[in-house]
C-alpha cells in the first residue's frame, strides 16, 4: 500500500470489464453492444452467435483494502478469467482495472512486471511450483527477481516458509512433497515479495477434504496477521462463506450477486443463488444483525437476558435461548441494546428451503 | 473407416469410392490395349522438372558456394581438434570415461554396458576408424542441438511460424537420407565436412521437435508462476520452462544423437573419411562378411552404449554416487598409464581378428554347403511373391517357374471369382469390402509396378477422400501428380510396389507378433529387447547380414527392409491391445466373454488407431530404408538419388528425394487420416 493513497480508495477496482476470446473480439464486442442497445445478455448472445466467447461479461465490483473478496462460481462461470485479467495474465478485451488506483490495463509491459515483482502475489490451483527447484529455492524464485541478494533473498525465504509450517522441507524438490506440502509451497512463494494484493486460483480445489479443510484453517490464521487484499476464487459455496468478507457468485460470464456470507445464505439474489445455498447450514454463517427486530418501545422489557449480541451466529444464539418463549434483547459491542428477536423466529430462520 | 450401408440406404462414402475406383479400374483394363498412353505415361508429356531444378539450383549453389566452402574450412578445425584428442587419448582412460559415465546415469548395468560396449571396439582393432567417426558425431551434435533448439525456441515464440516450421520438418523427416548428400557434396565439396553438416542437418529436427513439444507441454500454472514472480520474457523461458521442459528436451537430445549417428555412417558412402562406416562398406564391397560384420557391430555396440547413456540422463532419477564414478576414472587413468608403459595403441590390438576371419570361413562354407536352402527359399519368395505383385499375374506365371503360362482365360476366371465373392460379401451388407475384392484381384493380376497411372490418381484421391474429405484426397492426386510430370513416374511405382510388399509382410508378421507379445508377457520379454537393438541400429547395418545369406538383389533389400520397418508393428499393435481400459475389459469379462472374444470386440476395435499409427510408421521406416537397400543393388527412386550422389546430378537427386518423399507423405497422410477418423469414432 502506497502511503499517499487516499484511504478510503479500493484496493482492486473493477468498472464494465469484458474478456471475449476468439478472433475480432476487440472490433465485434462494440458492435454487439450496440446492436443490442447496451444490454449485456443480448450482447453476449449476439457474441455467441458470430463463435466468439464472452467469458466475462459487464463486470463490475471492488475489493477494499485488507478484505477478503471471494469470487464463487462454477466451471466455465468466467471466475478464473476475471483473476486472469486482474493481474493481465491475459489482456481484457473492455473496461477499466485498477489496483491501489492505478490503471493496469495501460501499464507497459515494463511497469507490470514492476507491480508483479512488488505488489502481487499469485498462487494457483495446479501449484505451477517449478519442478527443477528446491522448496527453498522456489519461494526465493520471486526475490531473485527483484534482484535481491542472495543471502538477504533465502533469509526471507526461510521465513516465509517457517509461516507455512513447512520446516525441514526447504531442500526437498516438488516431487518430493504431498498435495497439502506443494500448495503451502505455492503460498510460501506468493507471500514471499509481501504482496498488498494477493490473488488466489482455487487453491485448495485439488486437495483432499482433511487437508483442504486444514489449510483453509490456517490460511485463516496467515489473513488475520498479514490483512491482505484478496481475490480468492473458488466453486465451492462452504469455503466461500467459511472464508469471505464478501463474496460475488458468478455465472456464466456475469456476477448475480455480490454480498458478505449472511446476505448470500438469508437473501439471495435469484433461484440460482438460492440453489446453491440450500444445503448449506444457515445458523453457522448468519449473524444475528441480520435477523434482529427493532425494539418497540411500547413492549415490556424482557423477561429474560440470555446476554445475545449481534455478532453470535443463528446457531450461537439459538443454544444460548433454546428454553426461552419470550422476546429477548440483543446488545451491540458497546453493551447496549440494539434490537430485540424471538426465539421462534429464531429457530424459523434456521429453516433450511425445501 | 465408414462402410457403405446395405440396399435401402444411402450408400456411405466407402461405397462410393470403391465403385469409383472399381470403375476406373475396369476402365482402364479394357482400354489399355487400345490406348497404350494409358497404361504408360507418355514421356513426351512430361515435364523435364530434373533439368530445370538442376539449372537453377546449380546457379544458386554456386552462389552461395564460397560462403559454404568458408564454412567447410571453418568446421575442419574443431573436427580436427576433436579427432586429435578422441586419437591421443589414451584409449583405457576412454573406456574408463565411458564406463563412469554409465555408473553416474544408470549405475551398474549402464556401466557394464559402457565397459563391455567400448572394450569390444578396442579389441576389434577398429579403434582409430571408430574414433573418427565419434569425431563427427561429437562436433555435428552440438551443430544440430543449437540449430535444432534455436528453431524450437523460435517457434515457441513467435506463434505464426509454427505450423510452417512443423510442416518443414515433417517434410524433411521423409526426403530420403541420401538425397541431403548430392546438394552438400555440390557446396562443400568430397570430404568428411559433407557427412558432418548433413548430420547436423539430419539431426536437428528432433531436436528442435522435442523443444517445441516440451515448451508447450508445460503446466500453465507454472508458466503463470513465472510471470505472476515478474520474470521477464527471457527470464521466463531460461530460468523457469527450458528446465521444466528438460525431460522432453533430454529425449530430443537422445533421438538427435541417434539420428547422427545414423546420417554419419551413411554419409561414408561419398567416403574419403577412414570411418568406421567407410569400413563396413568396403569390407562387403570386397564380401569379407566377417570383417563387416565386425565393423557393424562397432557400430552397434556404439549407438547402443550412446543410446542407452542418453536416454538415462532422459530419466528424471537421482544420479550415483560421484565417489565411484570418479574411481572408475582413477583406474582408468592407472591403467593408461600403464598401457602406455607395456600395451599397443589400440589401432594394433586386432584381438577379434581371427575370430572375423573364423566367422568368414563358417560363413564360406554354410552358403556353399546350404546354397540350394538359400537360393530356394529366395526364389521361392521372388517368382510366387514378389515378381507377381510387381508384373502382375499375367506377367510373372510362367511354365518354368509356375509350370504353366497365364491364359487370357484365366486372368478371365480370375476376375469372375473375384466379382462373385465381392458380391457375395456385398450381399451380406458390407458392400464396400465387397467391392475392394475385384479391385484387389484386378491390382493382382496387373502387377503394381505396371499400374496404368489413372487408376493410380483415382484410387489415392478415392482412399483420400474416405480418409480424410476433400482436402486429402486432392492432396494425394495433386502430389502424386507432380511424380507423374516429373517423369519419374515408372521409378516411383517400382518404389511403391518394394516398399508395399514389405509393407504388407511387416502388418501381416508384426501385426501376429504384436498380438502374441499382447496375449503373451513372457513373449514380450523376449521380443523387446529385440526391438529395441533393432531401433538402435544405423539403417547401414541391416545390410550386412541379409547381404551374407542372399547375396546383392531385389530379395535382400525386401529383407532389410522388413527388419527394420517390423518394429513399429509389433510395439504399436502390443502397445494398442494391452492399453484397453481395465473397466472396459471388466465389463466385458462380466458379460460372459471369453479371452478371444475380448479381444476381438473390445481389445481390437479399441486398439485400430493406435495400430494405424503403427502401420504409418512402418510405412515411414520402409521408405526410409528403401534408399539405404539402393546401395545393394534395387532398381526404383532409391537406385537414382544414389546414382544422382554418384555423379553429383543435384537435379535428378532432388527430384528423386522429392518423389520418395511425395510417396511417403502421401502413404502418412492417408492412413493419418484413417486413424483420426477411427480416434473421433470412438470418442478419443
Amino acid at each position: 500500500m502506497t502511503d499517499t493513497a487516499p484511504p478510503d480508495q479500493p484496493a482492486i477496482r473493477c468498472r464494465d470489464v469484458w474478456q471475449v476470446f476468439g478472433t475480432g473480439a476487440a472490433k465485434c464486442l462494440p458492435d454487439a453492444l450496440d446492436r443490442a442497445g447496451g444490454d449485456v445478455r443480448q450482447a453476449a448472445q449476439i457474441l455467441r452467435d458470430d463463435g466468439l466467447v464472452p467469458a466475462v461479461q459487464n463486470v463490475s465490483f471492488d475489493v477494499k483494502r485488507g478484505e477478503l473478496f471471494v469470487i464463487m462460481g462454477l466451471s466455465g462461470s468466467g471466475k478464473s478469467t476475471i483473476l486472469r485479467c486482474i493481474s493481465r495474465l491475459i489482456d481484457v478485451t473492455a473496461g477499466q482495472i485498477e489496483i491501489d488506483g492505478e490503471d493496469i490495463l495501460t501499464a507497459s509491459k515494463a511497469r507490470m512486471t514492476q507491480l508483479r515483482r512488488r505488489k502481487l502475489g499469485m498462487v494457483f490451483q495446479h501449484f505451477g511450483l517449478f519442478p527443477h527447484m528446491s522448496v527453498l529455492q522456489n519461494v526465493a524464485f520471486p526475490l531473485k527477481m527483484q534482484r535481491q541478494g542472495r543471502a538477504e533473498r533465502l533469509r526471507r525465504a526461510q521465513e516465509v516458509i517457517d509461516l507455512v509450517g513447512l520446516k525441514g522441507r526447504e531442500g526437498a524438490y516438488p516431487r518430493q512433497l504431498s498435495g497439502g506440502q506443494r500448495q503451502r509451497v505455492g503460498i510460501a512463494r506468493s507471500l514471499a515479495v509481501n504482496p498488498d494484493v494477493w490473488f488466489l486460483d482455487e487453491p485448495f480445489s485439488a486437495l483432499d477434504p482433511l487437508i483442504r479443510r486444514q489449510l483453509q484453517d490456517e490460511f485463516i490464521d496467515i489473513q488475520a496477521r498479514l490483512r491482505k487484499s484478496i481475490v480468492f476464487i473458488t466453486h465451492d459455496i462452504a469455503e466461500a462463506l467459511k472464508i469471505a468478507d464478501r463474496i460475488a457468485i458468478m455465472r456464466d460470464g456475469q456476477i448475480v450477486q455480490i454480498g458478505t456470507p449472511s446476505q448470500i445464505v438469508l437473501e439471495p439474489a435469484d433461484d440460482y443463488v438460492r440453489d446453491f445455498t440450500r444445503d448449506v447450514a444457515k445458523g453457522r454463517h448468519a449473524r444475528l444483525s441480520s435477523v434482529l427486530r427493532p425494539v418497540d418501545p411500547d413492549a415490556p422489557p424482557a423477561p429474560d437476558d440470555p446476554g445475545l449480541t449481534v455478532d453470535m451466529t443463528l446457531d450461537e444464539a439459538l443454544n444460548a435461548c433454546m428454553l426461552l418463549y419470550q422476546p429477548v434483547p440483543v446488545r451491540g459491542r458497546d453493551g447496549q441494546i440494539v434490537g430485540m428477536i424471538d426465539p421462534a423466529d429464531l429457530a424459523n430462520a434456521l429453516q433450511v428451503d425445501p | 473407416m465408414r462402410v457403405g450401408g446395405s440396399t435401402g440406404r444411402r450408400p456411405g462414402a466407402g461405397t462410393i469410392a470403391a465403385l469409383v475406383v472399381l470403375a476406373t479400374g475396369a476402365l482402364c483394363m479394357a482400354l489399355v490395349p487400345h490406348l497404350p498412353w494409358l497404361g504408360q505415361f507418355p514421356d513426351a508429356w512430361t515435364l523435364p522438372m530434373s533439368a530445370w531444378i538442376d539449372t537453377w539450383l546449380t546457379w544458386f549453389l554456386n552462389l552461395i558456394k564460397p560462403g559454404a566452402r568458408l564454412l567447410s574450412a571453418a568446421l575442419a578445425y574443431p573436427m580436427g581438434w576433436t579427432k586429435a584428442l578422441l586419437l591421443h587419448t589414451p584409449w583405457p582412460l576412454l573406456v574408463a570415461l565411458v564406463t563412469a559415465l554409465g555408473w553416474y546415469v544408470g549405475g551398474m548395468r549402464l556401466a557394464l554396458l559402457g565397459f563391455a560396449g567400448f572394450s569390444f571396439v578396442v579389441a576389434s582393432g577398429y579403434w582409430v576408424e571408430s574414433m573418427n567417426t565419434l569425431s563427427l558425431v561429437a562436433v555435428s551434435v552440438p551443430l544440430a542441438l543449437l540449430l535444432g533448439g534455436a528453431t524450437g525456441i523460435l517457434a515457441n515464440e513467435v506463434p505464426r511460424v509454427k505450423s510452417s516450421v512443423q510442416t518443414v520438418m515433417d517434410v524433411m523427416q521423409t526426403v530420403p537420407t541420401f538425397a541431403y548428400l548430392t546438394p552438400l557434396l555440390l557446396l562443400f565439396g568430397f570430404g568428411p565436412v559433407v557427412g558432418l553438416i548433413a548430420s547436423a542437418i539430419y539431426a536437428a529436427p528432433p531436436m528442435a521437435r522435442n523443444v517445441m513439444l516440451g515448451l508447450e507441454r508445460i503446466e500453465t500454472d507454472i508458466k503463470e508462476a513465472a510471470i505472476m514472480s515478474g520474470g521477464n520474457r527471457m527470464q521466463q523461458l531460461f530460468l523457469i520452462e527450458i528446465p521444466s521442459a528438460a525431460t522432453q528436451i533430454m529425449v530430443g537430445v537422445n533421438q538427435s544423437l541417434m539420428a547422427a549417428l545414423s546420417m554419419v555412417i551413411i554419409a561414408a558412402v561419398i567416403g574419403g573419411f577412414n570411418d568406421i562406416g567407410w569400413e563396413v562398406l568396403l569390407t562387403m564391397r570386397k564380401a569379407q562378411f566377417g570383417d563387416a560384420l565386425l565393423a557393424g557391430l562397432v557400430i552397434v555396440a556404439f549407438a547402443i552404449v550412446i543410446d542407452r547413456n542418453s536416454a538415462g540422463m532422459a530419466r528424471q532419477q537421482a544420479r550415483h554416487s560421484r565417489r565411484i564414478t570418479l574411481a572408475i576414472i582413477a583406474v582408468g587413468a592407472f591403467v593408461a598409464v600403464l598401457a602406455w608403459l607395456y600395451l599397443p595403441a589400440a589401432g594394433q590390438l586386432k584381438l577379434l581378428v581371427p575370430v572375423a576371419d573364423w566367422v568368414d570361413g563358417r560363413l564360406t562354407v554354410f552358403v556353399r554347403a546350404n546354397g540350394a536352402a538359400l537360393d530356394s527359399i529366395k526364389n521361392t519368395a521372388m517368382f510366387y511373391g514378389l515378381l507377381p505383385l510387381r508384373i502382375g499375374l499375367d506377367g510373372a506365371v510362367l511354365p518354368f517357374t509356375w509350370g504353366f503360362q497365364w491364359t487370357g482365360w484365366m486372368s478371365a476366371a480370375l476376375l469372375a471369382a473375384s466379382a462373385a465373392i465381392g458380391g457375395v460379401i456385398a450381399f451380406q451388407g458390407r458392400v464396400a469390402a465387397g467391392l475392394l475384392v475385384p479391385i484387389l484381384a484386378g491390382m493382382v493380376e496387373t502387377g503394381i509396378a505396371e499400374l496404368p497411372w489413372p487408376f493410380v490418381l483415382i484410387g489415392a484421391g478415392a482412399v483420400g477422400w474416405v480418409a480424410g474429405g476433400r482436402r486429402l484426397a486432392l492432396f494425394a492426386v495433386l502430389m502424386l501428380a507432380a511424380v507423374l510430370l516429373s517423369g519419374l513416374w515408372e521409378k516411383a511405382l517400382w518404389s511403391l510396389y518394394l516398399s508395399g510388399a514389405a509393407v504388407l509382410t511387416c502388418a501381416i508378421l508384426g501385426g501376429a507378433i504384436g498380438l502374441i507379445c499382447a496375449l503373451s508377457p513372457l513373449a514380450w520379454r523376449v521380443v523387446q529387447p529385440v526391438c529395441d537393438m533393432l531401433q538402435t541400429i544405423p539403417l547401414f547395418v541391416f545390410l550386412i547380414p541379409v547381404l551374407m545369406f542372399f547375396q546383392i538383389g531385389e530379395f535382400s533389400a525386401f529383407l532389410a527392409i522388413i527388419l527394420y520397418a517390423i518394429v513399429p508393428m509389433i510395439r504399436y499393435t502390443r502397445h494398442g491391445l494391452v492399453s484397453t481400459p481395465p473397466d472396459l475389459i471388466e465389463a466385458a469379462v462380466s458379460s460372459g466373454a471369453t479371452t478371444w472374444q475380448t479381444m476381438r470386440e473390445v481389445r481390437a476395435p479399441y486398439a485400430a488407431p493406435t495400430i494405424l499409427l503403427g502401420l504409418n510408421q512402418t510405412i515411414l521406416y520402409a521408405f526410409a530404408m528403401l534408399v539405404i537397400a539402393a546401395l545393394i543393388g534395387t532398381t526404383g527412386l532409391g537406385q537414382s538419388i544414389f546414382v544422382a550422389l554418384g555423379q553429383a546430378d543435384v537435379g535428378l537427386g532432388i527430384t528423386s528425394g522429392a518423389a520418395m518423399a511425395i510417396l511417403a507423405l502421401v502413404a502418412d497422410r492417408l492412413v493419418q487420416g484413417f486413424a483420426a477418423e477411427r480416434r473421433r469414432a470412438l470418442g478419443l
